[in-house]
């Protein structure tokens, strides 16, 4: 058995550097494995990271639908004196609109209705729908001046994801999972959770693809932690069938399996039998994993009671500290319902307060436990939202558009400044005064963090070298710490 | 990669292999085909640039590495200006260094990029074995052992060739049976036959298929936001059927490129177009319609050109390509063979969208024949009693009493008619009251247009409750007469109150009658409206018709009886427009009506335009018939002859006329019930294409015109510049791409690898075959074969270096990891689907049958609803569970995981390259999923009831079954320990043995002890599991 490891590894070892065909989930890859490549620590591509690391890993939180920049970070006072009246060309520019208003026959301004506060030393000015996340404004880095190109949901996640619009290449997850390897070696290196907010139950629906690993080798993707059934798929044994059970059965097979390999000399054969083994500590590690019922009530509190119920924001932002504690490289949270095109002020307050208690909780508890200073937090959705108002603005109600010329992105922990506020945009929060970053300039950004060099991470796919930043990005200085 | 570099050492340095590979990968990028950034005006990728003198210099001296400035600079000490530039992280290894000072010294011979040079049959060469080779393809392989000293492996046992074999055609293992009898058959072409039975299975069309549909990007949904339901299986029936038939590949071809732009094309020409139309199709509201229009005829040259070409054009799409003579205006004038179909950028969000049409099945063109020769007959019938029938109505017209008024207006598919005669209700089908209420006021009649008429003051609304819920794919009519004293009001309506919202209704909107369908304003609603006002104060008859096909265009509206002038507002529905409003007269949309409303009638079917003139002929039956026969106008002389066919005709006259109706009727009905497929289609008039700079829609450029590459051999002069031209060009012998690529195709499905591994690039960056007379070899064999599919499988599967041994040696491990020489037979993994396939088929569940709609079988719970919201996966039951894997429904966002992990192709775009991963994620579903653990139970079961009394003989059935030979000793013990151990264990722990037999739908077989089947079960799963199970060795 050892020896069929031992040529197993070099095998893998021998295939992992290839490009293509590579025959395990090196993310996955147990130990005694994962011991031949010098690195202890990861499976990852050769030289990485190519500086010294800040974070060694990230949580993203990502707010699917585009959550509106103006009614939660970027305060505008101006724009009460301004309710009602027409949006002026001279900030429109004539700039595309999404079809669901470009016919519109007015564009009124519509201010927001939620009053904003200054907050800590840094002074930030925080919409009240988000108390807690208020009180650690100090410990949070704003990009006021995030735009995107895409003007739909679909091609913008797909953008924030993968850095190009149409689907097909590998996520930002997927690429760090392949140059950084993981630090694990019970769990996936990328792991993925989805939560549905209560500011738009028909929501724009997410795709599995946006964890993907495009052309990447598929042991790269995102694994889903789901939270309807097991949280990984089929991890979860039969009825009647114990782990004891399990146990004897996986040795059986791995029995007749040696002999195969014995008359083989396929070293495939060798990795099967490993990956049985994997398959059989994930049964262990990712129940643990996600069973909350040791954590102290505290935590709850902490979290908010709605921690309690499995696969709500709050709980994943609990289990998110727990992945991360566990070493997994990219963990990526994703909760829709922010795509307020009517009734924002009824729908907004609900959707802040799905997310406000656990953001906190989460930095609170990173920090509390040290593990804030070596992760990265990101904060963001796709895009913003347009200051005119969509459908008919009343004394009390109004919708708004998808608008990506600007929207707010917040980053807490390894490798960024806290109390930053970079970038800022016009009165109408409709353009960027100044400092804009796009989508390659964050992803390169957050990748510097990490100790990559985003023009470094690169693969060869149809005779291109590619890069998760395509042919851009510019690191934001300002924001590193 | 270490070993594959010593692999090709043992040759003299070649360009093509051992050169253009390093300018490619570590110069073009600055020096290459991209006229926009070349750096120092040198260009590596021509000869003529590479030996340019640049004034006193020149970048390659031949003969001279000392005077050639390449050398000079990749060898230069000073690291700054060190060739490549340290900042593109690019750099030469040693050994490349070496090769290219090499290749220097020997003259610095140049060639052709060798997949553009024409493949030639290349003599079959010397051997040392030649007794070894069965075929010309064999002596290629062997001459390649040769050189690097190796033996081929000695040929595999009958039941691993039989079971390698079977998988490969059919994508499904032999019977025991079949391997007992090909073990038995001593005859010479043993072999052959089994092959020969193979290839006439109508298992090997899907086993075919299914790559075909992965290279397609096939797929149930429309693969963005909503990703809701489209119906491409016709076409995908189309393709198992030209597999089976064994199409030859250039009709294969140009059918599924061109087959509409043929001459006299048949249905099923037309159908296999639907290759083209199988990308992802956007109808999100608020997406840009000339934004996705360009992406899927970019989607279109990709494919194609993947497909085909093994030549990616992706990177000219916005600038010249960096490594191969590919340029944008290549791009743009290919994608101006693709840019010409009458389509929409906006997709509908549900269903098919134009250019589709209907395709029925063989069965179903079957029952259309035979609707189609009754309703022939029906009108037969008619016809012939048409002198009765004139002579009748003469006589009925000549005694019609003149003073009682006969009214009478077309009543089919009437579901609700309000007269409005002193009451709010309607009457319904069969004579049936409807009740109606009148709403924010009393009722007020007053003396109408026929009889009374309802009165409105722009409050009061008569509601007619839940009738006519109408929606997307409806046939509808709405008619009524209509009095204005304002030019703004509903007047029938289903819709929200508010303005501009949900719902349809025909509306009075500044004098012009419009319609609504509206599922959300602006973006997703259709909006008609008459180009003329009718005017207030007057009696008036509007009419409305839907005919289902959700575009402006399937609505009609009749003013007084006559088709109005329309004006399109808004032709942008995508989605059901169903509403939980009641039908409302006079109120809706926002509008409430002034003046009067007279007999409205609500239709289940889009009435003709005869019909809508019959309605606004005022004057009774008694009048008009009293006008002479010759002076009645249409509408007139129709009133008249229905009123008489219907009510007054003698029996056999009414029957024959209601008769005819029927069958039209039914072939209607039968025709919106077949499957439709979208297809290709050229506009009538050409549409202009224009090069968009960096590949912006938004940014035209020059305008161009349709042509092929210009480093390809050129369009034939007498060839339409059209997609069918372009077809034809692809398949013609002086195309050097298309053999190749599709013949390294097929061999990659069968070895796992191409003989160039890189099957989607043939270009300067893809890998040099691994053996170049071989592939050219297949190729000219293929194409002078009439490109017979089944010919080429068929040469491959009988050769001797398809049926060595898959066993490996360290030595060979070592040198050869890949088998990339093969010096073995192929041992691969199965394909995702025939992991699921087999395990279905050896538990005697398969369902065979083939093509038809997708089915769902099962997935885990609740896969849909956490991504997507909304419905969740609802799985099929019965027979559907059990079909094989390709036609299991392709959710682009939610891709079935039984197949994506065993690494299917993800279908949202065009996928060739064939991948196996082995991951604790497959262990994970071969041991819990409840698809494998109900076909391990019936497994079980067959291995009870086939496999004699012993447990060691079911055991050993068992694994026969699975593996086409029996366990070895050592073996055998592993399953006889295996099953004890597991028997003891339910035998103390019942309820255990219990709730493993729950697993997945069928019933478990009663007359054996639960206990026992448990057992068994648990060693079948083991079976199920096994590296020689999943494995094509």
């Amino acid at each position: 058995m050892e020896n069929a490891l031992q040529s197993t590894r070099r095998y893998f070892f021998s295939r992992a550097s290839a490009t293509l065909g590579i025959p395990a989930l090196a993310s996955l890859l147990p130990g005694s494995m994962r011991g031949a490549t010098g690195d202890a620590a990861t499976g990852g591509m050769a030289g990485l990271p190519h500086f010294a690391a800040k974070a060694k890993r990230v949580i993203y939180l990502f707010q699917s639908g585009g959550p509106s920049q103006m009614d939660l970070f970027d305060w505008k006072p101006k724009l009460a004196g301004l309710r009602k009246t027409e949006l002026p060309d001279s900030i429109r520019r004539g700039q595309r609109l999404t079809g669901m208003t470009a016919t519109q026959t007015n564009f009124p301004v519509a201010p927001t209705i939620f009053e904003f506060k200054q907050h800590g030393q840094s002074g930030a000015w925080i919409s009240n729908l988000l108390p807690h996340l208020s009180k650690m404004a100090d410990g949070l880095t704003f990009v006021k001046s995030m735009h995107t190109t895409a003007i739909n949901h679909d091609p913008a996640v797909t953008f924030f994801q993968t850095g190009f619009q149409l689907a097909g290449r590998p996520s930002i997850g997927a690429w760090l999972a392949y140059g950084l390897g993981t630090e694990n070696k019970d769990l996936p290196a990328f792991v993925v959770m989805v939560s549905q907010g209560s500011g738009n139950p028909a929501d724009q629906p997410l795709y599995d693809r946006l964890w993907g690993s495009g052309f990447l080798p598929t042991k790269y993707q995102g694994i889903k932690f789901r939270s309807i059934g097991d949280p990984v798929l089929h991890i979860a044994n039969p009825g009647g069938i114990d782990q004891t059970a399990r146990r004897g059965f996986i040795d059986d097979l791995n029995a007749l399996n040696r002999l195969k390999l014995d008359d083989y000399g396929d070293p495939e054969i060798a990795t099967r039998v490993a990956q049985y083994e994997m398959a059989f500590r994930m049964q262990t590690s990712v129940p643990e994993l996600t069973d909350l019922s040791k954590e102290p009530e505290r935590m709850f509190e902490l979290y908010g009671k709605e921690s309690r119920t499995p696969g709500t924001f709050a709980a994943n932002c609990l289990l998110a500290r727990r992945l991360a504690e566990r070493g997994v490289r990219f963990i990526q949270l994703f909760h829709r319902g922010w795509d307020q095109h009517n009734k924002l002020p009824k729908a907004l307050p609900g959707q802040a307060r799905d997310i406000d208690q656990p953001c906190a909780a989460l930095l609170t508890d990173l920090k509390e436990r040290g593990l804030l200073d070596d992760t990265l937090v990101v904060w963001g959705g796709e895009f913003g939202r347009t200051v005119y108002c969509q459908g008919k603005l009343t004394e009390d109600d109004y919708g708004r558009d998808h608008h990506p010329r600007c929207f707010t992105v917040w980053m807490a922990g390894g490798g960024v400044k806290p109390g930053v506020s970079h970038g800022e945009t016009d009165d109408f929060s409709y353009n960027i005064a100044n400092d804009p970053v796009d989508v390659h300039d964050l992803h390169s950004t957050i990748l510097h963090c990490l100790g990559v060099d985003h023009t470094k991470l690169t693969f060869k796919y149809q005779g291109r070298h590619f890069r998760l930043t395509d042919i851009h990005g510019n690191v934001v200085k300002p924001l590193l710490a | 990669m270490a070993a594959l570099a010593a692999l090709v050492s043992a040759a003299p340095v070649e360009f093509n292999r051992d050169i253009r590979p390093i300018l490619s990968d570590k110069c073009f990028a600055c020096h290459g085909p991209d006229n926009q950034n070349r750096k120092a005006n040198l260009r590596l990728d021509t000869e003529a640039g590479a030996k340019a003198d640049l004034g006193k210099r020149a970048a390659i001296v031949p003969g001279d590495p000392a005077k050639s400035a390449l050398v000079q600079r990749i060898t230069h000490a000073s690291k700054g200006l060190r060739m490549p530039p340290f900042a593109t992280g690019n750099s030469l290894s040693e050994r490349e260094t070496e090769l290219l000072t090499q290749w220097i010294r020997e003259g610095a011979p140049w060639q052709k990029h060798w997949s553009f040079m024409p493949p030639v049959r290349a003599a079959a060469p010397q051997v040392s074995n030649a007794a070894w080779a069965k075929s010309p393809l064999d002596r290629f392989v062997l001459a390649r052992l040769d050189r690097e000293g190796m033996k081929p492996s000695p040929e595999a046992d009958r039941r691993t060739l039989i079971r390698r074999v079977s998988l490969d055609l059919t994508g499904l293992p032999p019977s025991p049976e079949e391997a007992d009898a090909f073990v038995a058959d001593k005859s010479p072409d043993a072999y052959e036959k089994v092959v020969d039975r193979l290839l006439r299975s109508p298992r090997y069309g899907e086993r075919m298929a299914i790559r075909w549909l992965d290279a397609a990007r096939y797929a149930d949904t429309n693969g963005y936001q909503t990703d809701a339901e489209r119906f491409m299986w016709r076409w995908r029936d189309w393709v198992i059927d030209a597999f089976n038939k064994n199409m030859p590949f250039d009709r294969f071809t140009i059918e599924q490129l061109a087959g509409d732009l043929l001459p006299n094309a048949t249905r099923d020409q037309i159908i296999a177009t639907g290759f083209n139309r199988n990308h992802r199709g956007n109808g999100e509201g608020g997406s840009l319609a000339e934004e996705f229009i360009v992406e899927y005829s970019v989607d279109r040259v990709e494919t194609t050109s993947t497909v085909w070409m093994g030549m990616t054009l992706t990177c000219t799409r916005c600038h010249d390509h960096k490594y191969d003579p590919f340029t944008q205006k290549d791009f743009f004038s290919m994608f101006a063979f693709f840019n010409n179909i009458p389509e929409k950028g906006k997709t509908f969000k549900y269903g098919n969208s134009p250019p589709m049409i209907p395709a029925p099945t063989a069965a179903q063109e079957e029952s259309l024949k035979e609707i189609e020769s009754e309703l022939s007959r029906a009108a037969n019938t008619y016809e012939r009693l048409h002198p009765d029938r004139v002579a009748a109505q003469k006589d009925w017209e000549a005694k019609l009493d003149k003073s009682a008024r006969i009214e009478w207006a077309p009543h089919r598919e009437l579901l609700a008619h309000y007269t409005f005669d002193g009451s709010a209700d309607a009457a319904g089908p069969g004579g049936k009251t409807l009740p109606a209420a009148v709403k924010e006021g009393s009722a007020d009649f007053a003396p109408g247009k026929h009889g009374q008429s309802a009165r409105f003051d722009g409050k009061r609304y008569v509601d007619g409750g839940n009738l006519a819920p109408f929606g997307f794919y409806s046939k509808f009519s709405l008619a009524a007469w209509i009095k204005p004293s304002a030019k703004d009001g509903a007047v029938v309506t289903r819709a929200n109150e508010a303005d501009e919202t949900a719902g349809y209704g025909i509306y009075l909107k500044n004098g012009k009658i419009q319609v609504n369908l509206i599922a959300r304003w602006l973006d997703d609603c259709l909006r008609v409206e008459t180009v003329d006002a009718v005017k207030t104060g007057e009696w008036t008859h509007v009419a409305m018709t839907y005919d289902g096909t959700r575009i402006a265009d399937g609505i009609k509206i009749y003013v007084n009886g006559e088709a109005a002038k329309l004006k399109y507002i808004v032709d942008d529905l995508n989605q059901n427009f169903q509403t939980k409003e009641p039908l409302r007269i006079g109120s809706g949309g926002g509008m409430r009506f002034q003046g009067e409303i007279d007999d409205v009638r609500v239709y289940n079917v889009a009435i003709s335009a005869a019909e809508a003139a019959v309605l606004a002929e005022a004057a009774s039956v008694n009048e008009l018939a009293a006008i002479p026969r010759e002076k009645r106008g249409r509408p007139q002389a129709d009133k008249v002859e229905w009123c008489f066919l219907d009510k007054f005709a003698p029996a056999p006259v009414r029957d024959a006329w209601n008769g005819l109706y029927d069958w039209r009727r039914k072939r209607e009905f039968f025709l919106d019930s077949v499957p439709t497929v979208m297809v290709m289609q050229e506009r009538p008039v050409k549409k202009d294409t224009f090069l968009l700079i960096r590949g912006q829609y938004d940014r035209p450029g020059d305008k161009v015109d349709r042509a092929v590459p210009k480093s390809l051999p050129p369009l034939p002069k007498d060839a339409p510049a059209d997609r069918l031209g372009l077809a034809r060009w692809l398949m013609s012998p002086e195309n050097p791409l298309t053999a190749r690529v599709t013949a390294n195709r097929f061999w990659q499905g069968i070895f796992g690898t191409g003989l160039v591994k890189t099957v989607e690039d043939f270009g300067a960056q893809g890998e040099w075959p691994m053996n170049p007379e071989l592939l050219d070899w297949l190729a000219v064999d293929f194409r002078e074969s009439g490109w017979d599919v089944k010919k080429l499988m068929k040469t491959i599967v009988t050769s001797a270096t398809y049926r060595q041994s898959s066993k490996s040696t360290p030595a060979l491990t070592q040198k050869d990891p890949d088998n990339r020489l093969l010096a073995r037979g192929p041992r691969v993994r199965l394909a995702p689907e025939m992991v699921r396939d087999q395990a279905l088929l050896m538990a005697g569940l398969l369902v065979e049958k083939t093509g038809g709609p997708s089915v769902k079988p099962y997935q885990p719970a609740g896969l849909w609803k956490e991504l997507a919201g909304g419905t969740d996966y609802q799985r099929d039951r019965g027979e559907n569970l059990y079909r094989r894997g390709m036609y299991t429904y392709w959710k682009r966002a939610v891709p079935p995981p039984g197949m994506m992990t065993f690494d299917s192709a993800g279908r949202e775009a065009c996928v060739v390259r064939e991948n196996r991963t082995n991951t604790p994620m497959q262990a994970l579903a071969l041991m819990n999923d409840e698809t494998y653990l109900e076909a391990a139970r019936k497994l079980a079961e067959r291995m009870i009831r086939e496999g004699g009394n012993s447990p060691e003989s079911r055991l050993a059935r068992g694994f026969e079954i699975a593996t086409a030979r029996q366990p070895n000793e050592r073996e055998s013990r592993v399953l006889a320990s295996s099953f004890q151990r597991n028997l003891d264990r339910f035998q103390t722990d019942p309820a255990a043995a219990a709730q493993l037999l729950k697993q997945g739908e069928s019933e478990p077989d009663k007359s054996i002890a639960p206990v026992t089947l448990a057992a068994y079960s648990t060693v079948a799963s083991l079976i199920l599991n096994l590296d020689e199970t999943v494995t094509k060795e």
